[in-house]
């Protein structure tokens, strides 16, 4: 049957779950594409004989046209779903990514990153009365301005709002700024300790 | 949980969602149909091929095909196909779903007894006011448990409940439980916790794996 | 919505303190505080509250409603109607989370007021669920939930919200030609 490669790109997608980014079929989208390119192909010829007489032909054509349809569809739905997930990272993860997940995408990607980098980046500028507004910080309302963190890794230095400079190593603990220690909380380098 | 992740939404009814991996999943489900016209050159394609690949499926072969093929080649024009009911939407089975719609393991006979019954009212079967009935009260007669299961079983193993869900329920039940998670862990005092991004999580556990092996 | 965002909405309702300190009046963004008296009572948000509480400058007053006798017939009240009745704050739930949370030596008998709301919550929550059945299995279009908390919404609101979106859309399905046409995919 037509369309039990796409098919299977959306299948990988799908066992993902919870928006993780698993790595940019490359060969699974080229094969897709070879598959859409034949049956356009078989198709040309066949309208061509079907013209000629042979009307036998339209089913046989139809069939192709939404086997056509429907790879495109799922890669469609396959680049736009990788594309939500992509944009999650941005929201959950920070603005640079690590290798792991850098990996997992296509130069297009990377590319579309970093316009919806700068574009958001642009957008929080702008607001906050023109101090600008970090958007992607509090998502939780904040109970206080200190709070108390663990370190999971060594992490190395770390410059605080007023200058200091302190060391985060593996289960050290500290008092800091929320804001400045909130994305390092859900990279999972410093774990928040509730009093 | 990740929160800023959100898929595109299944239609789930006449029309199908055309970027949702779940609809695409759906209506890749088979369905029992038969040429109304020969299909020249595609023996191969719907696995009849006898001697010739290329050679032509007769008018009147039983084919199973997937339910967007279906429904491209489903057209009161040109009658390529037309379709019978998927033995769980026949009228035996909808007896059965009437008696007791909770014994029934929708998973199993599924996994996509709602969307995909409700696509099939696409194709002009007189039994579709049946079918939609059906689907309806098995919804409807469900619902008591589906609700009750996701809003008691806080950290519990609930692979039991799951297991006899179709997808539309599995999403429901992971809807009820999130809210009731949220409040628990609100009660407990940790709703207002920072914590690491699952999508984080879950890569650094991927990191592991690859160096175990 | 998320239950911290419940709660902080929470945290505008006023509720009454004793300072021990003097302060005179302070003029903010949400409005005017103060002024501060040793010894005199005076009415804040519940966030400066527990702010202040946890400092050790006020002993907290509880509200007139959580006081074992009341609550005992909210209770009772809450079991014998069929129908939702109104809580004596919008806020019932999380206000006594905070309160027996950071004041708990400021509010007598905190022990059995704990137990109290949550059985009040329990009935309600239980009624919920018998009405959102029955009301799935009259397959109704639009019913009166009078008296809900924000939190009790908030708890089971998607569950609901969702499950009633997909029984009208299997609703829709009963009638062809109503709904829009397909789309060929």
């Amino acid at each position: 049957m037509f369309g039990e490669k796409a098919i299977e790109l959306i299948r990988e997608l799908h066992r993902a779950s919870d928006g993780q980014l698993p790595a940019f079929n490359e060969d699974g989208i080229r094969q897709v594409l070879e598959e859409m390119k034949a049956l356009y192909e078989q198709n040309q010829a066949d309208v061509n004989e079907a013209k000629s007489g042979h009307s036998e032909l339209i089913s046989t054509i139809k069939f192709r046209h939404c086997s056509l349809l429907r790879n495109r569809r799922c890669i469609v739905a396959y680049l736009y779903d990788r594309l939500l997930r992509i944009r999650a990272l941005r929201w959950e993860y920070g603005s640079v990514l690590p290798n792991a997940v850098r990996f997992h995408m296509s130069a297009e990607e990377m590319e579309w990153f970093n316009q919806y980098k700068k574009s958001l980046a642009t957008y929080m500028r702008s607001i906050g009365g023109g101090e600008g507004l970090d958007l992607t910080q509090d998502i939780k309302p904040p109970k206080s301005l200190y709070i108390e963190v663990r370190c999971l890794k060594d992490y190395g230095e770390f410059e605080i709002d007023d200058g200091t400079i302190i060391l985060l190593k593996k289960n050290s603990q500290h008092f800091l700024p929320r804001w400045k220690c909130e994305q390092l909380i859900r990279q999972g380098i410093l774990e928040h300790v509730l009093s | 949980m990740s929160e800023a992740y959100v898929p595109v939404e299944a239609g789930f009814g006449l029309e199908e969602g055309y970027l949702s991996l779940e609809d695409i999943l759906m209506s890749q489900e088979r369905l029992p149909c038969r040429a109304e016209t020969a299909l020249p050159r595609l023996a191969a394609v719907l696995g009849k091929a006898g001697a010739e690949p290329l050679g032509s499926v007769p008018e009147g072969t039983k084919l199973e095909i997937p339910l967007w093929l279906a429904k491209g080649l489903y057209d009161n024009k040109r009658r390529v196909i037309s379709v019978e009911l998927p033995k769980i939407y026949k009228e035996s089975w909808r007896t059965v779903f009437t008696a007791d719609a909770n014994v029934v393991d929708l998973h199993k006979l599924g996994p996509f007894y709602y969307g995909f019954g409700s696509q099939l009212l696409n194709f002009d079967s007189p039994e579709n006011a049946e079918i939609a009935q059906t689907i309806l009260q098995t919804f409807i007669g469900r619902f008591r448990r589906i609700m009750d299961s996701s809003q008691n079983a806080y950290n519990e193993d609930t692979s039991a409940l799951v297991a006899r869900l179709d997808e539309l329920e599995r999403v429901l039940f992971r809807v009820g439980q999130k809210g009731l998670n949220d409040f628990q862990s609100w009660e407990m005092g940790q709703a207002s916790q920072i914590t690491a991004s699952s999508l984080v999580q879950n890569y650094r556990k991927r990191k592991f794996t690859d160096l175990d092996s | 919505m998320d239950p911290a965002e419940v709660e902080f909405l929470a945290e505008q309702e006023l509720v009454t303190i004793i300072p021990n300190f003097s302060l005179d009046r302070i003029y903010l963004i949400g409005g005017d505080l103060g002024p501060f008296n040793p010894g005199l009572p005076v009415e804040v948000p519940l966030w400066l509250a527990i702010n202040l509480k946890q400092r050790q400058k006020c002993r907290l007053i509880a509200p007139e409603w959580m006081d074992v006798e009341k609550l005992e017939q909210i209770r009772d009240q809450e079991r014998k109607e069929d129908t939702f009745t109104p809580m004596p704050s919008p806020y019932y739930m999380e206000l006594t989370k905070l309160l027996l949370n950071y004041a708990v030596d400021n509010i007598p008998k905190a022990d059995e007021i704990r137990t109290l709301v949550k059985d009040t919550w329990d009935t309600r929550i239980a009624k919920l669920r018998l009405s959102a059945d029955s009301f799935v299995r009259q397959q109704e279009a639009h019913a009166r939930l009078d008296n809900l908390t924000l939190m009790e919404i908030n708890t089971t609101g998607a569950f609901l919200t969702q499950a009633l979106d997909h029984m009208y859309k299997l609703r829709t399905n009963l009638q062809p030609g109503e709904s829009a046409q397909s789309q060929d995919f």
